[in-house]
């Protein structure tokens, strides 16, 4: 095949225009002052995709295990806030979108740094160094937060409001972009390769080390940048925002859409931000309904697994029965609930923001036994996907079969 | 040429190589043979870096490898497809390849050596978009030795490709492995099935416990009444 330069650059050319387009687009939709709760929610699900898609370069796409990932985070996010306090204050009021921008790369760049240094030597060692330090540095940049004046202690940092939903959408977009041009290129196989077997890969010439450190530091410098942007778009940050909750809840992001799966980790991301943060606004509710939904979610859990462990019927057939297998479990809740509910000793009311945890993890529960490879596995979106979810046979499986 | 001198490695307390001398010339193919345990994939994996002997040295052409990173050892023309196979069973055969030429900046001259590889290996051709996990034990070795061709090394270290295969892609191996040695591939390879390797070996040693304990032609220990004996079933 030749390499057409005029070709790969027009593609490329078109994709970015595209891509800054749809993030300018976005951003007019969610201006005005009526919107600003959802602008906030967009904002934040944004810088969420970000951290989940870096996670994912360093744990699913290269195989290393960083449980972290919200202390580099919080060290973009306090770079952005205490710059913006100090030295560039004046920018950051005069010209906001342009510090913004700059605060992003500021936050980038120390968090690769940090990255680096906590990188290089414990992914040069065999086993999973990784994890325990970065369940340190977590630990350890929280606790250098919360002694240092200049970092508001406890209490936090409050720094210019900026908000660019164009910024924070064009920062996700870049960081699958990058992603994804990885795997596509030989040397992203060899990121691949280095999760699929170590030993293989420095046969083939593969530096391992080299390979294990750019991911993590690549990782890092995004979700600095994402945390820069968080900083300017809440004008607060304080430890709480990054604590250890926050490393794990990135980490099931990536680990429910399918480790390594750049589609499925930025579809998790949504989900699992949105899930809890809408169940803030419940009001207060009867004891009864979420038992009775707990029992109903049971019952589907248990058909379905029955279904999949006894039954290989065709697609559209199995299809068919789980969808029932759900409908009855809808049906359950809805019985038990109201059952429960003339029960006096469920008539009590509580706060429904209280079952925000524990509703998200039966969610995960109930996925990870029916999907325990996550919702994508190792599946990424492409076009030849959906024609073949259509029915049609794309030309790629015509050749190979 | 490729020299070991006095290798010694161990596991823990476990000595697995013992004062290990051995020499391979261009142009060769030298066998290492002994049963499980012997330590055939200890020294190959201390040649090629993936593991430190505790003394001793190993080198190619007068350079010292054992301070040289895996890679870096690929890059002087060494190439090892260790034991069992160890392809990247996720991806397909061509990723599999190109991996293989990880190293290598020269575009045509990795595509020619592509095309060498599959002329060689027609079923990798017939599987070349195919996920490589799927295909059989046979069509998987030879990928391993193909991956392995395309760094277009100078010396071949193959570990046991006969494991675990049918008798005749047994000799299909083997050929293989002689049409390579004849179009100017040295070749180190460890074999159990000492039958084979001798035959088509100019030199082998015995590796015993982590010693060795004998060495000389492929047809002298053919014929040594101890190997016959030991290795080759009386
Ligand atoms: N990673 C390891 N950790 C500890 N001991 C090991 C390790 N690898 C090998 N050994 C031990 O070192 C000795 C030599 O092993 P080696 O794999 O080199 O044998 P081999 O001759 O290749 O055997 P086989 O023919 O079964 O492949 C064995 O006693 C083995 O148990
Ligand atoms: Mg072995």
């Amino acid at each position: 095949m030749q390499f057409n330069f005029g070709k790969w650059f027009g593609t490329r050319a078109i994709s970015v225009i595209v891509a800054v387009l749809f993030c300018l687009l976005l951003d007019k939709v969610m201006q005005g002052p009526d919107k600003s709760y959802y602008r906030f929610l967009m904002s934040l699900a944004g810088i969420y995709v970000t951290l989940a898609v870096s996670l994912n370069l360093i744990n699913g796409i290269t195989g290393q295990f960083s449980i972290g990932h919200a202390a580099f985070y919080q060290i973009g996010a306090y770079t952005g806030a205490v710059l913006a306090a100090n030295k560039f204050s004046h920018l950051a009021a005069t010209k906001p979108l342009l510090w913004l921008f700059l605060a992003a790369l500021f936050g980038a760049i120390a968090a690769g740094l940090a990255g680096l240094i906590v990188g290089l030597p414990s992914l040069r060692l065999k086993g999973d160094y990784l994890a325990v330090v970065t369940l340190g540095i977590g630990e350890i940049v929280t606790i250098i937060a919360k002694n240092q004046k200049s970092l508001g202690e406890a209490y936090g940092l409050s720094t210019a409001k900026i908000e660019s939903v164009f910024l924070i959408s064009l920062l996700a977009i870049v960081c699958i972009a990058v992603c994804r041009n990885l795997l596509k290129s030989a040397h992203g196989l060899a990121f691949l390769a280095v999760r699929e077997d170590e030993v293989a890969s420095a046969a083939m010439g593969v530096n391992l080390t080299r390979v294990k450190v750019t991911a993590f530091v690549l990782g890092s410098a995004f979700a600095g940048a994402a945390g820069a942007l968080y900083a300017h778009t809440k004008a607060f940050v304080s430890p709480p925002d990054f604590s250890m909750d926050v490393s794990f809840l990135i980490l099931t992001m990536v680990v429910l859409g399918g480790t390594g799966s750049i589609t499925g980790t930025t579809i998790a991301a949504v989900v699992l931000f949105l899930i809890p943060e809408k169940m803030r606004d419940l009001p207060y509710v009867q004891m009864g309904t979420p038992l009775g939904v707990a029992i109903g979610i049971i019952v589907a859990v248990v058909l379905l697994r029955k279904i999949q462990e006894s039954f290989h019927g065709s697609a559209s057939e199995r299809l068919g029965r789980n969808l029932g297998s759900v409908g009855i479990g809808i049906v359950v809740a809805f019985v038990m609930a109201k059952v429960l509910v003339m029960v006096p000793a469920f008539q009590s009311m509580i706060n429904g923001a209280l079952f925000r945890m524990p509703v998200l993890a039966v969610t995960l529960v109930v996925l990870m036994l029916l999907r325990p490879q996550g919702i994508f596995g190792h599946h990424e979106f492409s076009w030849s996907w959906v024609q073949k979810l259509l029915g049609k046979k794309s030309p790629e499986t015509e050749v190979a079969a | 040429m490729l020299e070991t001198k006095n290798l010694n490695v161990f596991y823990g307390a476990i000595n697995a190589l013992n004062d290990v001398s051995i020499t391979v010339q261009p142009g060769e193919i030298v066998a290492i043979i002994g049963s499980n345990g012997a330590g055939k994939s200890t020294l190959l994996r201390t040649i090629s870096g993936l593991i430190r002997p505790r003394s001793g040295s190993v080198s190619y052409n007068g350079k010292e490898l054992t301070t040289l990173q895996p890679h870096e050892i690929v890059k002087l023309g060494l190439s090892h497809a260790p034991e069992g196979r160890r392809i990247f069973t996720n991806m397909t055969v061509e990723e599999n390849l190109q991996l293989g030429a990880y190293l290598r900046k020269d575009k045509a001259g990795v595509a020619a050596d592509m095309e060498m590889v599959l002329g060689r290996f027609p079923r990798l051709k017939e599987r070349f978009k195919q996920n490589s996990g799927t295909m059989s034990g046979g069509e998987q070795q030879m990928l391993a030795i193909g991956r392995a061709l395309m760094s277009r090394p100078e010396i071949l270290l193959l570990d046991e490709p006969s494991l675990g295969l049918a008798p005749f892609l047994i000799t299909e191996i083997f050929n293989i492995v002689k049409d390579l040695n004849a179009d100017g591939k040295t070749v180190l390879i460890v074999e159990q099935n000492a039958n084979r390797a001798l035959e088509i070996a100019h030199r082998a040693y015995v590796l015993e416990t982590g010693e060795l304990v004998l060495q000389g032609s492929g047809q002298e220990l053919l014929h040594d009444p101890k190997v016959k004996e030991a290795y080759l079933g009386g």
